[in-house]
């Protein structure tokens, strides 16, 4: 498989922190890959995963997303950057209030110029939530506000889909379902960067699980098989990031 | 309570930009509002106010001159004056200044003060020799005349020189452009200046209380009764001065107490819209305090508190600033009124208006505090986000079909995202552009009116005669120039009409008089013998209409009258009785009446000056001749300075409206606009995405706008003619030029989407990370 994303050497300190979220992390994730970043509160995985996304920049070190240095951009540039390759899904969904869930599904097509309406339908209709498409997020629940914000994160196809905590606001069961989408849309070829605190969800879909302590990468594991995951690596990740 | 105080004191400091913010608008605000109050209560009614502070006169009765002092001295006691001046020695006077030649009601006194009439002192000093002369300022800024200049008397052989010492405001005569003026010589000084067998003597009255009609006549009738016969030569009463100055003020009066509303309610919406952002804002920690504790009350207790204090602070500073402030502007409304100035502090409109500051910021802040109290903490910890649901929907539906990007189909459902917001907001603007429009109109009106009532255009040259030189002496001279067109010959009588009490003021014209382009309400214009036009007024109080026939009196005889048309004279007798009519009509009866002016019309091409100069040059002395007069008076530049102020003021206000909406939306969007630079927004289409709910907040501001100040403008011409006696005709209408209504609506876009740059550079640079991390 080729290489999609590349940390090299990436610090990151927040302004008044006396250590850095990230130190000096180093990491490769190839195309097609379903990572999986665990690690407890504060560790620095949601930093990374906002540096990947061009949400944030680094303080020292460079970050390639498909062979370009985000570096090199401006904001704009960021702005087509994550556009274009990106798709993120948040902890709390964030859907924009006063559009229903086929509006925001829309959006960010919309903003590159082509909105492909019989997309999103069919987007919805794949997750499940196709007769919710003219609501809006306050007249959803949890789960559907999450598959819609997933909906949105695939609308323009993006190289490399994040989520961060995709099940952190949702119920045990509503969780699952989701982590069977996503886990569907790697077999279908997504590259797909997860942040989670559950090693349980993390082993189940994940075919790598990096653990991240104290802003370093403390290990970098890639499992036999995503559906069996050995017995030892979800130990491990337990001790280190129990919820 | 000392809960409440820690709570809201730790809040200020902590939301010390929300604080400035508050503290910026209610200076502002309440800056604003002083000066407009201060404008309203001058404006109240401002020669009421005049002739109190300058203790007028109820009545003034020139005398014979060979009458007796002491008789004289004697008539305030008969008809129970409580104070009175005089007998003052007067004399028409002639003099010369700039190649013009003038005449004043020139008069004898050593003081300006005293228990009536008392004269105000605007520049220079009371003559203070036998060589200085003091000139209504009215008079002196008619005729451009100043301080130091020397006119030469030529209404006695001797041609005494007299250096202007003083301007004065003299609430007992009308204004220059009106009426003939007085002017004041030490009482030593006036002998020389009085020519053979013209000059009188003044006596003026003053009442306990303000008299009648019919008490005046009275008056008049026993002081007549007490003098040999004759010895009243002429009187004028507080009522008539009063009449003209209502008619030639009414439309400043009006406009500046529209101005002032206009002012007073831009404030309020804006500081209104400001106080309920802010509480909407808070909403959260509404919700919070009420969780750990705080009853409903103490939580708006809290957050009133929040607002009030540097609303007060603002206060402090603004009301004074605003006192301070407005009075240049009072000054020159005051000017333009013909009164004098006198710096006002007013303790009792300083604290109307604290009282209306804190009122209107407590109840803005009061309503939705008292709303977000009433709910349960859960609930409002829940709502305390952006707007959500439908607010917007179908603009956005809208925009979208229009093809719009979709950052500025975003923008424009943002605009309306709260409704309340969006209507607070789209309320300054309207009065913001409509105050525009309607400065805009109401300085092209008054304009238009001197323009019409000068027949500018029409006529071209302007001559008086003297009486020393005949009519057709003077004819034979216009006639032989050879730029000569036209000639239209005027003077003016009184003419006695059933159900009228005072004889009207009335123009006679000799020539074509249908060429000077009078506008007609209903009719047609004069074409014969025994034809009159005259304003609503006359006809109204009258019982007349057009066709109707009536048999006035001239000088005792009568006259078979029918009228033809109603005429637009807005300048024409008080109350619009004035009647015009044709020479053919009063030459039968008196075959000897001359006409005092000449209106000429020079054919095209001609030079005006050298013309003017021609005429002068053959008879100097006995003909003034002056090119018509088409220039807007000095009071009337700076009343529609005045104007042009306070639209300013409120459009800046209006532009501030916008910019606080802006900033309030996009603090409560953080979140949402965080979110969208993350799915790929550029710092472009966040900068459009704002700039397009101020566009269109601007857009349908202004479109509202224009039309209804053109029909508030309208409005207000139309009060204006009313209070003068006359209806307006549709050609008076015609202010605006199609360009300047775009050029206003275009301005108005163009500033909002400036004004948007801050806020829309602000969400720009959002951090999505730091947003999205806080939430």
């Amino acid at each position: 498989m080729s290489e999609l994303v590349r940390l090299t050497e990436v610090t990151k300190v927040y302004q008044g922190g006396i250590t850095g979220a990230l130190n000096g992390v180093s990491v490769t994730v190839d195309k097609g890959e379903f990572t999986a970043i665990m690690g407890p509160s504060g560790s620095g995985k949601s930093t990374m995963l906002n540096l990947v996304a061009g949400l944030d920049r680094p303080t020292s070190g460079t970050i390639t997303v498909g062979g370009t240095d985000l570096s090199t951009l401006g904001e704009a540039g960021l702005a087509t950057f994550r556009r274009d390759h990106i798709g993120f899904v948040f902890q709390f969904f964030y859907l924009l209030p006063n559009l229903t869930a086929l509006e925001n599904v829309l959006i960010p097509a919309q903003l590159k110029g082509n909105p492909p309406t019989g997309r999103a339908r069919e987007l919805l209709d794949q997750l499940d939530i196709k007769e919710v498409a003219d609501r809006y997020p306050a007249r959803l629940s949890g789960g559907q506000q999450q598959r819609v914000a997933i909906a949105r994160a695939l609308i323009n196809r993006p190289t490399l889909l994040l989520a961060d905590e995709p099940t952190g606001a949702l119920d045990t069961h509503t969780g699952d379902q989701v982590m069977e989408l996503l886990g569907g849309l790697h077999r279908d070829g997504q590259t797909i960067l997860l942040v989670t605190h559950d090693p349980k969800l993390a082993t189940r879909h994940a075919a790598r699980v990096i653990s991240v302590k104290d802003g370093k990468i403390a290990d970098d594991a890639r499992l036999e098989s995503p559906e069996r995951a050995p017995s030892e690596v979800i130990r491990v990740r337990s001790e280190e990031a129990p919820r | 309570m000392r809960a409440i105080f820690v709570k809201t004191l730790a809040d200020l400091r902590r939301r010390r930009l929300q604080a400035a913010v508050i503290f910026a608008t209610a200076f502002l605000a309440t800056g604003t509002g002083t000066m407009a109050l201060m404008i309203v209560s001058q404006t109240g009614d401002p020669f009421k106010i005049a002739f109190q502070a300058q203790r007028g006169a109820h009545l003034q009765v020139f005398f014979d001159p060979r009458s007796d002092t002491g008789m004289l001295a004697g008539t305030p006691s008969l008809i129970g004056a409580t104070a009175y001046g005089g007998p003052y020695r007067a004399t028409d006077v002639q003099f010369q200044s700039g190649g013009h030649k003038y005449v004043v009601t020139t008069i004898g006194r050593d003081n300006p003060n005293g228990d009536v009439e008392q004269l105000r002192i605007t520049a220079g000093h009371w003559p203070a020799g036998a060589n200085e002369i003091a000139l209504t300022r009215s008079f002196a800024d008619l005729n451009h005349i100043s301080i130091g200049e020397r006119l030469k008397v030529v209404s006695v052989p001797q041609e005494p020189v007299l250096t202007v010492a003083a301007e004065v405001v003299d609430i007992d005569e009308a204004q220059a452009s009106i009426t003939s003026q007085h002017a004041w010589v030490l009482a030593s000084a006036i002998a020389p200046l009085i020519a053979k067998d013209s000059s009188s003597y003044l006596m003026t009255y003053r009442f306990a209380s303000d008299p009648t009609t019919a008490q005046l006549k009275a008056d008049l009738d026993k002081v007549s009764a007490a003098l040999p016969p004759g010895s009243i030569t002429s009187s004028v009463n507080y009522l008539f001065i009063r009449s003209i100055f209502n008619v030639a003020n009414q439309a400043i009066i009006s406009s500046l107490i529209a101005f002032s509303v206009f002012a007073i309610a831009a404030t309020a919406a804006i500081v209104a819209n400001l106080v309920t952002g802010i509480v909407i804002s808070g909403y959260r920690e509404i919700g919070i305090m009420k969780a750990v504790g705080f009853t409903p009350s103490q939580v708006v207790s809290v957050f009133v508190l929040q607002i009030l204090i540097p609303t007060a602070a603002a206060c402090a500073l603004g009301i004074p600033a605003g006192t301070i402030l407005s009075q240049p502007l009072l000054a020159n409304s005051s000017q333009a009124l013909g009164l004098a100035y006198q710096a006002t502090f007013s303790p009792a409109l300083d604290l109307l208006a604290l009282g209306g500051a804190l009122l209107i910021v407590t109840i803005a802040a009061l309503l939705p505090a008292l709303r977000a109290g009433l709910l349960k903490p859960a609930v409002v910890i829940a709502n305390a986000m952006a707007p959500r649901g439908q607010s917007g929907r179908w603009l956005r539906r809208l925009a979208s079909r229009l093809g719009l990007p979709r950052p500025l189909v975003l923008g424009l459902g943002d605009a309306v995202g709260r409704p309340l917001r969006a209507i607070l907001t789209l309320l300054t603007i309207f009065v913001g552009v409509a105050t525009i429009v309607v400065a805009l109109g109401e300085a092209r009106s008054f304009d238009g009116i001197y323009t019409y009532e000068a027949h500018a255009g029409k006529v071209d040259v302007v001559i008086y005669r003297s009486p020393a030189f005949t009519d057709v002496e003077a004819t034979q001279l216009i006639n032989s120039q050879p730029e000569t067109a036209r000639l239209v010959a005027q003077t003016t009588a009184t003419i006695a009409v059933p159900r009228i009490v005072d004889p009207v003021y009335s123009l006679i014209f000799r020539g074509d008089s249908s060429t000077l382009g009078y506008l007609l309400t209903t009719g047609r214009w004069i074409s014969g013998p025994g034809e009159v036009v005259a304003p609503r007024g006359l006809l109204q109080d009258a019982h007349l209409k057009v066709g109707d026939t009536f048999t006035g009196t001239f000088r005792g005889s009568a006259l078979n009258l029918r009228v033809v048309g109603e005429v637009y004279d807005f300048l024409g007798g008080p109350g619009g009785h004035e009647l015009i009519l044709d020479w053919s009509t009063i030459n039968a009866i008196v075959p000897d009446l001359a006409p005092s002016t000449y209106q000429i019309t020079a054919k095209p091409g001609s030079n005006i000056d050298a013309y003017v100069k021609r005429i002068a040059a053959a008879e100097p002395d006995l003909l003034d001749v002056q090119a018509n007069h088409t220039g807007v008076s000095s009071g009337l530049g700076m009343i529609d300075g005045v104007l042009l102020a306070i639209a300013v003021v409120i459009a800046l206000i209006a532009v501030a409206g916008i910019f606080n909406t802006l900033l309030l939306n996009t603090r409560e969007r953080m979140r949402d606009t965080a979110t969208l630079k993350a799915l790929g927004m550029s710092p472009r289409q966040v900068i459009g995405m704002v700039a397009s709910s101020a566009g269109l907040m601007a857009l349908v501001g202004g479109l509202a706008a224009v039309p209804a100040g053109i029909a508030l403008s309208r409005a207000l011409f139309d009060l204006v003619g009313n209070i003068g006696g006359v209806d307006t005709p549709s050609a008076a209408y015609g202010v605006y030029a199609a360009w300047e209504l775009i050029a206003i609506l275009v301005g108005g876009l163009v500033v909002a989407v400036a004004a948007a740059m801050i806020p829309g550079r602000w969400a720009a640079r959002t951090n999505v990370v730091e947003v999205l991390r806080a939430e």
